[in-house]
């Protein structure tokens, strides 16, 4: 018993802040959503609305739209910065030389605020100064203009975002990769399988909860992204990079529109449990054997 | 309601026969109480929006989708 209450008098300080700086704003999000809200207003006071707020939104087109992209943005980051961190990790569980110094510098991403990642490729990608534009025409003849071309700042934002966040995976594979006991492996080339059935029939499923745990991670993450994008391209070309964050940023500070903007992100929120959920229901939640 | 400091360490299962066991039902995943729960929140919200965005302007009300996810969250939490 003495045990126990020491237990949660060990626990209280992180329960506590994770009260005030997590479950209080959570659910004062909640509670705006469902208020009409503009603190600059003629009349600032908070104004009970029910779901008016939610009705507006499954009807705002530019949400949808932004959501779109936001899908669209999150499936090609992602899946590429699975695919090149997990080649990379597979990469450094071998020796080569200069392997420390090239897992420090590929790690240097990670430290860098994302406002700082929007500047620098900002500046790489501004016509006539940037480096990228310089090399694309003077390699290819193609003029880069993500200030013109949607397509073209749709997947600088991309590369950007796998830039920033691929050694985060490539950390995290490589923390799962190490853990793995050399046996399983050994047997099945012994038992003369290729590599292609040794990844598929033996390190993906070993490695299954760590991937998910990084898709997690990495899909939440690109799911809010705002000041990356915001500094890079501003949410243009017209909508073509206006990510839900970005929606939610230029809803809620220009417009201060709190409600409206409360509304949004707890619908991105909501959408961001659901694929959470989904993929973790598809790949690793035990099934029901038993029929009830 | 379960101490949270006697819950099973990560990654490993409940006990069969701990209150958070998980039981079989229409589900396809084997699920505990919280989990049924979390499936109806999940089915009330997308319902609600959907009825928002293609129901409600037709005239029916949101109440109505309320007592349907209401049905339906008590079918999960009880046969799911």
């Amino acid at each position: 018993m003495q045990s126990r209450k020491l237990g949660w008098l060990l626990l209280a300080p992180t329960l506590a802040v994770l009260f005030l700086f997590g479950v209080v704003p959570f659910f004062y999000v909640i509670y705006v959503a469902f208020h009409q809200w503009n603190p600059f207003a003629a009349n600032p006071e908070m104004i009970f609305n029910g779901a008016d707020n939610f009705r507006q939104v499954v009807f705002d087109a530019g949400f949808l739209a932004s959501l779109g992209v936001t899908m669209a943005f999150v499936f090609f980051a992602v899946l590429t910065e699975l695919i090149i961190g997990y080649l990379l990790a597979q990469a450094f569980m071998k020796d080569f030389p200069g392997k420390a110094i090239f897992r420090t510098i590929h790690t240097l991403p990670l430290i860098m605020a994302p406002i700082i990642v929007g500047s620098i490729w900002k500046l790489m990608t501004t016509p006539s100064i940037g480096i990228i534009p310089h090399l694309l025409d003077s390699w290819f003849g193609y003029d880069l203009n993500i200030g013109q071309s949607a397509g073209a700042a749709f997947a600088i934002t991309v590369i950007m975002d796998v830039w920033h966040w691929t050694p985060l995976v490539t950390l995290t594979l490589i923390a799962a990769l190490v853990s793995l006991p050399p046996d399983p492996f050994e047997q099945a080339q012994i038992d003369g399988a290729n590599k292609r059935q040794i990844f598929w029939h033996i390190t993906l499923p070993m490695i299954a909860p760590a991937v998910v745990a990084t898709v997690f991670i990495r899909l939440m993450d690109a799911l809010r992204t705002v000041d990356e994008v915001l500094m890079l391209t501003g949410g243009g070309p017209g909508s073509a990079t206006r990510y839900v964050g970005v929606h939610i940023f230029k809803e809620v500070f220009p417009r201060t529109n709190y409600g409206y903007g409360s509304a949004v992100s707890v619908i991105v929120l909501y959408l961001t449990i659901v694929v959470c959920w989904l993929l973790y229901v598809g790949m690793l939640a035990p099934r029901n054997t038993k029929k009830g | 309601m379960t101490d949270p400091l006697d819950r099973p360490a990560p990654g490993t299962r409940p006990d069969d026969d701990t209150p958070e066991a998980a039981k079989p039902g229409f589900l396809p995943i084997e699920t505990n109480w919280f989990d049924r729960l979390f499936i109806s929140v999940v089915v009330w919200v997308a319902l609600s929006l959907f009825w928002f965005r293609f129901i409600e302007p037709m005239g029916p009300s949101i109440w109505i989708s309320n007592a349907i996810a209401l049905a339906l969250a008590a079918l999960i939490i009880t046969k799911g």
